[in-house]
């Protein structure tokens, strides 16, 4: 990927009197991922969103979207961005499409269709002539998201999306982000403090812990290179046999684990099955984000 | 980028679709038909003409300037407590901007309201008093209509002065309640900082905010306590009115939004 960063943040830092909140954070954004942004609680995700945003000042360094400057050329640095940060903020008294009409009038060219179609992407034609004090959280994260896409911003940005949303929304929402990145190359950028959500959700996860950037990780949702070598285990009766006839990797339980590529899963399920050894298993062992995470973060203490 | 205007627009939705603000406007009606209905029950005696009662109901202009700081004390509070404010500004228009386009809502709902309120007074006096014929008023001068604008005109400049300073209250503080209490405080305790701190007195005392309110006492040319003229309150006001402007206007461009 040669592709120019939607998302430039560099040398970033945040203070506020003697309290440093970001710590000269650099991390570059690519285009047309859903962008993943983890961290323990106070650990400056939503602080570094709200600068990017334009919602705080910067104490140091600079954030560009789109090459513009959100210091010295915020208006056009945030045409680009839809956002929302943390929950979905709507006008109660309203109806859902008052609050449409009064979002799109901050952005030029927006027309009466494009507002339906942004209601129906996510499904919300049917309640929204209704007043939003009587649309339940879902709705409103629902209609939040509707807004945020009404103008087709390259980046979106969304602060820990699905707090409080149920499984089921959680699941639309994840589903419907990656729609949006795949389909029309929208760059998603995505805050959470949960991680095995992340994992389902994100391309690309930015690891940061007391307002530094520890980590970035690409995650691959199972379609990985298939000549990688990796970890696998082969879950067999006789595990001490099986090593003792392989001559590489540990045992683990019942299992045995090499770290071999495809062929070579096949070439030793075949050898162990020849050796008259029960084979009931063979599965790639991929630890969890949620295992790396707190290996880097050290358990993720705050503060 | 985009049309200003719209923000002005978006702005008005907001006060003219609250249920609030259109109880405001009742309100004004029905009490300015209430007191015509008493005064022409009153004058049964001693008739009046409809002048004389577009005058005697002028009082209820303070309706007008009570309304106008409730709604100028919550323009900007409000989206705060909604948490609506990131909404606004994450969008491309600079913060002065928006803040612009609230202040001229607000002045477009107290011109609006002064109009309500005229029309109002007007028609409730002419209805109940159609004798035009009016002891009252002097010859000259533009006959009763320019007097009652006249005199509206030095009320309508009380209410602005009094509407902004909410408008940078609820500004700086984020919360209507504080923006609505020190209004009404200047509102209505700034006779009783007068006669304390009178010019006569103390010679600081012609620049305080209370003490210049009231424009309509140099009315005919007449010079205030301690030499005060026209001239020298309306730079006084102006003067108020800027730094009101500026520091809400600073405080909301550097304000860090957070929760």
């Amino acid at each position: 990927m040669v592709q120019e960063p939607v998302v430039r943040i560099q040398g970033v830092s945040k203070k506020i009197g003697s309290k440093t909140l970001i710590d000269n954070l650099t991390l570059d954004i690519p285009p047309g991922q859903v962008y993943g942004f983890l961290g323990p609680n106070g650990s400056g995700k939503t602080t570094t969103i709200r600068m990017m945003v334009g919602l705080m000042s910067i104490t140091q360094g600079d954030i560009l979207i789109q090459g513009s400057s959100i210091k010295s050329d915020f208006e056009r640095a945030v045409s680009h961005v839809g956002a929302i940060v943390e929950n979905p903020e709507m006008y109660k008294f309203l109806t859902g499409y008052q609050n449409m009409v009064h979002y799109a009038r901050m952005s030029p060219g927006i027309t009466r269709e494009r507002i339906m179609e942004a209601v129906e992407r996510v499904g919300m034609q049917h309640r929204i002539h209704d007043k939003v004090k009587t649309y339940s959280l879902g709705m409103r994260q629902r209609l939040g998201v509707a807004q945020a896409i009404l103008h087709r911003p390259k980046l979106l940005v969304l602060d820990e999306p699905t707090n409080g949303l149920d499984p089921q929304g959680i699941r639309e929402l994840r589903d419907y982000l990656r729609i949006l990145a795949k389909e029309e190359g929208t760059t998603v950028f995505v805050s959470s403090h949960l991680l095995s959500e992340m994992e389902l959700m994100c391309d690309t996860v930015a690891v940061i812990q007391q307002g530094r950037l520890i980590d970035v990780k690409e995650l691959n949702h199972g379609d990985a290179p298939a000549d990688g070598q990796r970890e696998t285990a082969f879950d067999v009766d006789h595990p001490a046999q099986a090593l003792e006839l392989i001559g590489a990797g540990r045992i683990e339980g019942s299992s045995l684990i090499v770290a071999v590529d495809r062929s070579a899963a096949a070439a030793i399920n075949a050898k162990l099955v020849m050796a008259g050894i029960s084979v009931y298993g063979i599965r790639v062992v991929t630890r969890s984000l949620e295992d790396q995470f707190l290996e880097m973060t050290g358990g993720g203490h705050i503060g | 980028m985009g049309d200003f205007l719209k923000l002005v627009q978006n702005e008005n939705m907001k006060i003219y679709r609250r249920l609030r603000t259109w109880i405001m406007f009742a309100i004004l009606v029905l009490l300015m038909m209430l007191f015509g209905v008493l005064f022409y029950m009153g004058s049964s005696s001693s008739p009046i003409g409809a002048w004389d009662a577009v005058d005697q109901l002028s009082f209820l202009y303070f309706l007008v300037s009570i309304f106008s700081v409730v709604v100028a004390a919550d323009i900007v509070a409000a989206e705060f407590t909604w948490g609506t404010i990131k909404l606004l500004l994450v969008r491309p228009w600079t913060r002065t901007k928006i803040l612009v386009s609230k202040l001229l809502a607000v002045l477009l709902f107290t011109l609006a309201m002064s109009a309500v309120y005229l029309l109002a007074n007007m028609a409730v006096s002419f209805l109940l008093f159609p004798d035009i014929q009016s002891g009252v008023f002097p010859k000259g001068s533009g006959g009763p209509l320019g007097y009652i604008m006249e005199d509206l005109l030095y009320n309508y400049i009380d209410l602005l002065v009094i509407t902004i300073f909410a408008f940078m209250v609820s500004t700086v503080f984020r919360t209507s309640g504080l923006a609505i209490g020190l209004s009404m405080f200047i509102l209505f305790a700034g006779n009783i900082f007068t006669m304390l701190f009178h010019p006569t007195r103390y010679a600081w005392a012609k620049y305080m905010l209370f003490v210049n309110m009231d424009l309509g006492q140099y009315r005919g040319g007449q010079v205030g306590p301690a030499g005060m003229t026209l001239g020298f309150s309306a730079a006084v006001l102006t003067g108020y009115v800027l730094a009101f402007l500026l520091i809400a206007w600073f405080v909301f461009k550097k304000r860090d939004v957070a929760a």
